[in-house]
């Protein structure tokens, strides 16, 4: 990169990083809501409602996506457009396994009659985890986006800023994943 | 009043037909205007700038008409409030209700905030040397969401649906239960727009004031307002994601049936205690910009250095740290029990000591100085007593026992009224003396500012100060009358007229705005004598500042080269300019969040959805049209 | 605005402020706050005045030294050490108070199941809130919109919300304390002379909340028994 494209990068990664900054304190602060609020009475008990199968089958796509996003970082470096657009492509495919798999599980409780109202534990539920499956969705629309760019001709420089603040996106993304693992699903699964 | 339409009838109270008669007649007049001095190319040059002066100066002009709003509103109440038993026109339960509800959040949310908001655009890049913010496109898209969301707060008044559960909309009382009109949607969405445009400010603010300072700027060689305004920043970033979520809660709570704060699994302090964590620290949000411009200012009009720089910066800090430990102490009569309240008690009374330093330091910057009583500096003047009346109010209610009696009565509507009119208002206002000649090139009349501020601060301290009276002999606030036995009548009548002294000494401030217009001198580059590099630039700051960003070897760099008589050094190694052009979008991203905010609140969801795939929209069109496409290109491609 | 402060001061003497003139132990302890506060405040406010007024009074620019540069002063080490130490003496005066009062003021709400609750040498009355009414109950089972009570009595009031959050308060009995639904919370009070009062929502709570008053009676043991049998 030149050196303006250098430091208009620096400023926007630092931008990006405060603004997941914003966005890791409204995560917890619903993380929060969520320990208020469960298990909650009257209404279903955390134990009875998640289904563990589906919520440690979507956790791998998307802990595994992290990681073929690794392989477009790679790629980015060394300046080499299939592997960018492999790694993005087994991220997208990963990352769209989770929404579907997320669906899925939503669907499931809901027929089971744990729907959004039911108590507060539920509504506190559906609003963290709904709020991260939007990031994801979010996320996909973001690489489909990245790969049409990709396509373009885009200067370089330029290109590879837009993939790596995606990347920082994504494995954010992630990160709260995890932190929903660890507070929502396990204390009540394990 | 009824009014019938055909079949239907229509009830409208008095005051929205006055108001919309109002617009009715004043909207052409002023369309007919810009006309007439063929101002719309200036418009439109407005509605397409990044430059963070223009932003800025939206900002002030924007925020001042939301400031006269608010302040229609306190008269109004006023009014009211003038004798007791009172029946003025149609101002009694919910129409009163309405009215402090939207004074509260319109002067906190769309006045207060935008006015510094609008001082630190203008101020701060040229008080560092940047060329311009270091991101000039979502610095507009910050702008436009606060216009959004002003309009629409704004709306729901001309459509009768003010919020009703005043600006801290406790639950369950905001809840639909309690009340069902769209008032209360209206508040939680002109918020939730607004306040992402905030969120996006500070992040804005932050990425410039760490990475946009001219070379040899050193963290010991800021000015004070820039780093009042890092602080400010930082404590948004932590303080505006809590508010975003409480509202978000309350949205379901309100539009999807959900039972956080209500009903019988509900739990109404939850809401309190986000909404504190948010609305303490916004107290901070408010007055520290404040203490920056006056730190700046006293320092200019002293002819001084700030007194005890590294402590001012320190207690900057200090503040905006304790600031976060401090929410529940408005929650005293809640019943969170010994411990809390102890607890809470003390970590209150611990601000006051780095408020102290502020105010000792501000004191000897003064001392051995030459004061010039200009406009700025008398603002100052008048700052520095009446914001230690408000800090003493403070510190008495922080005394979590007494506080049981002070709590929710006009005592606290004082000394709220002390702190933020007191620093805030004042502050602002010191500021667009001080940097009027920044914005237009012109000086604002001394003499009209004079009468400004006198008019101003003697109704302020006539409607105030006789509140803390009134509130220790038993008067709750946001209560629309009271009775003639109570022993308040003469206190409430003399507030009432302090009230309109207010009033008249911003009719003043027009006068001098117009007269200054149309008769104004030119200012030079460096009419006060100042300090800070601002001064070094021309009035009004032209689009691109400083070609080459000068160098600084200490701190008010600029005044000890002037005494030197040499002028500053331009940098070699000036780091690259943010790239701005002229774009649409950001007003765009506004009325799209507009459109979707409405289509909330009146639950159209088909509008919602369309409103949601327009925002994705402007995404893609951000991302395909970058305008660095062209700047970059050039050189980017031939480095790599 | 230093006048206006004597004024209030002669103003707060004057028993004239409800507030501050208690009728029972509690609020007079927070009067008693409320003036010892006032006193420590008005020394810090005292100090800033007189330092502002001869500071802008003595260094204003004049004809003469209009073109003076004053010498630069970075800091004081010994000033600013003081005007830190000072406020600190200043609250810590004002904390120990403040502790041991809050202590002893601030309510727990355990439903009912504390010393308070079961403490039997007391009269309990429940006190329900309900847009834009009080009501009272007493142990007989009486019901009434006027709070009564009897003189040197401790009266434990059981405070309950029908709809959103209300505020007891009768600022000559001390006060305030937040109603809030689905909790009970207790308010203790002795009154300690004789006298009616008015009582008054403090939190916002819709339309009428201003209207939302209610009247106090405290009597002699023997009145309040008489009042307590009537129909």
């Amino acid at each position: 990169m030149s050196k303006q494209a250098q430091a208009l990068f620096l400023d926007k990664r630092m931008g990006f990083f405060i603004y997941l900054f914003v966005e890791g304190i409204m995560f917890a602060v619903l993380f929060a809501t969520y320990i208020v609020y469960t298990p909650s009475h009257p209404g279903p008990d955390p134990r009875d409602v998640y289904s563990v199968p589906s919520v440690l089958l979507a956790s791998f796509c998307l802990f595994a996506s992290s990681a073929t996003l690794l392989l477009a970082e790679k790629g980015l470096s060394r300046k080499s457009m299939p592997l960018v657009r492999g790694g993005m492509a087994a991220t997208f495919f990963l990352g769209a396994g989770f929404f579907l798999l997320e669906i899925y599980e939503y669907f499931h409780y809901v027929t089971e009659g744990y729907t959004f109202t039911v108590n507060n534990f539920l509504s506190s539920f559906y609003i963290l985890t709904g709020l991260h499956a939007v990031h994801v969705l979010f996320g996909l629309l973001w690489m489909v986006v990245l790969t049409l760019h990709s396509f373009r001709t885009l200067p370089y420089g330029l290109y590879q800023e837009k993939q790596k603040i995606f990347q920082y996106y994504w494995h954010f993304v992630d990160g709260v994943w995890l932190f929903i693992l660890l507070i929502v699903y396990l204390p009540y699964i394990v | 009043m009824t009014l019938p339409i055909w079949d239907n009838v229509l009830y409208m109270p008095g005051d929205v037909i006055a108001a919309w008669i109002m617009m009715l007649l004043v909207g052409p007049i002023l369309l007919l205007w810009l006309s007439k001095t063929k101002k719309w190319p200036l418009v439109w040059e407005y509605m397409r700038t990044t430059n963070h002066r223009k932003i800025g100066s939206m900002y002030v002009l924007f925020g001042f008409l939301f400031f006269l709003r608010g302040g229609i509103d306190a008269l109004l109440m006023r009014t009211q409030l003038a004798v007791p038993e009172n029946n003025f026109w149609v101002f009694q339960g919910d129409k009163y209700n309405e009215v402090f509800s939207t004074h509260g959040t319109m002067m906190i949310f769309f006045a207060a905030m935008p006015l510094l908001i609008g001082l630190m655009n203008i101020a701060v890049p040229l008080q560092i040397g940047a060329r311009d913010m270091a991101f000039p496109f979502l610095n507009a898209v910050s702008f436009w969401m606060f216009l959004a969301g002003g309009m629409l707060f704004n709306m729901a008044f001309f459509l009768d649906s003010s919020p009703n559960a005043g600006w801290t909309a406790y639950t369950p009382l905001s809840t639909d239960t309690y009340t069902q009109t769209e008032g209360n949607d209206y508040y939680l969405f002109a918020l939730q727009v607004s306040g992402l445009g905030t969120t996006l400010t500070a992040v804005n603010m932050i990425v410039t004031i760490l990475r946009h300072r001219a070379p040899g700027m050193k963290w010991n060689r800021m000015p004070l307002f820039p780093w009042a305004t890092l602080v400010t920043s930082l404590l948004i970033l932590v303080a505006f994601p809590v508010l975003t979520i409480a509202l978000f809660l309350l949205m379901f709570e309100r539009l999807f049936d959900t039972s956080f704060f209500s009903g019988e699994a509900g739990n109404p302090v939850y809401w309190q205690h986000l909404f504190w964590i948010f609305g303490h620290p916004e107290v901070y949000i408010l007055a520290l910009p404040a203490f920056g411009i006056f730190s700046d200012v006293i320092s200019t009009f002293s002819r001084k250095k700030v007194f005890g720089y590294t402590a001012m910066v320190l207690s900057l800090c200090l503040i905006g740290f304790l600031g976060f430990m401090v929410w529940a102490h408005h929650m005293f009569t809640v019943g969170l029990g010994p411990m809390a309240n102890t607890f809470f008690a003390i970590t209150t009374m611990l601000i006051a000591i780095p408020t102290g330093i502020k105010v000792f330091n501000w004191l000897f910057t003064m001392r051995n100085g030459v004061v010039r009583f200009t406009v700025p500096m008398l603002f100052a003047l008048a700052f520095i007593p009446t914001f230690v009346m408000g800090g003493v109010t403070g510190v008495m209610l922080s005394v979590a026992a007494a506080d049981m009696q002070f709590h929710d009565t006009h005592f606290v509507v004082a000394h709220f009224h002390y702190t933020i009119i007191g620093s805030t208002i004042l502050g602002v206002f010191a500021g667009i003396y001080y940097w009027y000649p920044k914005i237009t090139g012109k000086l604002l009349d001394r003499r009209l500012g004079i009468w400004h501020l006198g008019l101003f601060i003697t109704g302020f301290h006539l409607t105030f100060f006789l509140m803390h009276i009134t509130g220790l002999n038993g008067m709750p606030r946001r209560t629309y009358t009271y009775q003639w036995g109570e022993n308040l009548f003469a206190f409430n009548f003399i507030s009432t007229i302090g009230a309109f002294l207010m009033g008249a000494g911003m009719a003043v401030f027009i006068w001098n705005i117009i007269r200054t217009r149309q008769s104004g001198d030119h200012a030079g580059a460096d009419p006060w004598q100042g300090r800070t590099l601002e001064w070094l630039v021309s009035s009004p700051a032209p689009e691109h500042p400083f070609t080459k960003q000068p160098v600084v070897d200490q701190r008010d760099a600029f005044w000890y080269a002037k005494q030197a008589g040499r002028r500053m050094a331009a940098g070699t190694d000036s780091r690259p300019a943010p790239i701005a052009g002229k774009t649409i979008q950001p007003l765009c991203i506004g009325a799209i969040l507009w459109l979707l905010s409405l289509s909330m609140i009146y639950q159209w969801w088909i509008l919602a959805v369309l409103s949601g795939v327009l925002v994705l929209v402007m995404f893609l069109l951000r991302t395909w049209r970058d305008e660095r496409i062209n700047t970059i290109g050039k050189e980017g491609t031939a480095d790599e | 605005m230093k006048k206006a402060w004597i004024v209030l001061l002669l103003l707060l003497n004057g028993c004239q402020i409800r507030t501050l003139n208690p009728h029972s132990q509690v609020a007079g302890d927070q009067a008693m706050l409320i003036y010892l506060s006032f006193a420590i405040m008005i020394v810090v406010m005292a100090v800033v005045f007189v330092l502002l007024i001869r500071f802008a009074w003595k260094y204003k620019q004049t004809a003469k030294n209009k073109d003076d540069v004053p010498e630069e002063i970075n800091s004081n080490k010994r000033l600013e050490i003081m005007w830190t130490l000072f406020p600190v003496l200043l609250l810590a005066i004002l904390a120990v108070p403040t502790v041991v009062v809050t202590y002893h003021v601030s309510p727990e709400s355990r439903n009912g199941t504390d010393n308070a609750a079961a403490n039997e040498a007391a009269i309990h009355i429940q006190v329900t809130a309900e847009r834009y009414d009080w009501t009272f109950t007493y142990e007989n089972g009486k019901q009434s919109n006027r709070l009564v009570l009897p003189v040197g009595e401790q009266a434990i009031l059981h405070l309950q919300s029908e709809d959103v959050i209300h505020s007891f308060w009768v600022p000559e009995l001390g006060g305030k304390q937040d109603v809030i639904p689905g909790k009970e919370i207790l308010f203790e009070v002795t009154p300690d002379k004789t006298g009616t009062f008015l009582g008054k929502c403090a939190e916002f709570c819709g339309v009428n909340h201003a209207l939302m008053r209610f009247d106090t009676d405290v009597l002699q043991e023997k009145a309040y028994r008489n009042w307590l049998q009537e129909e």
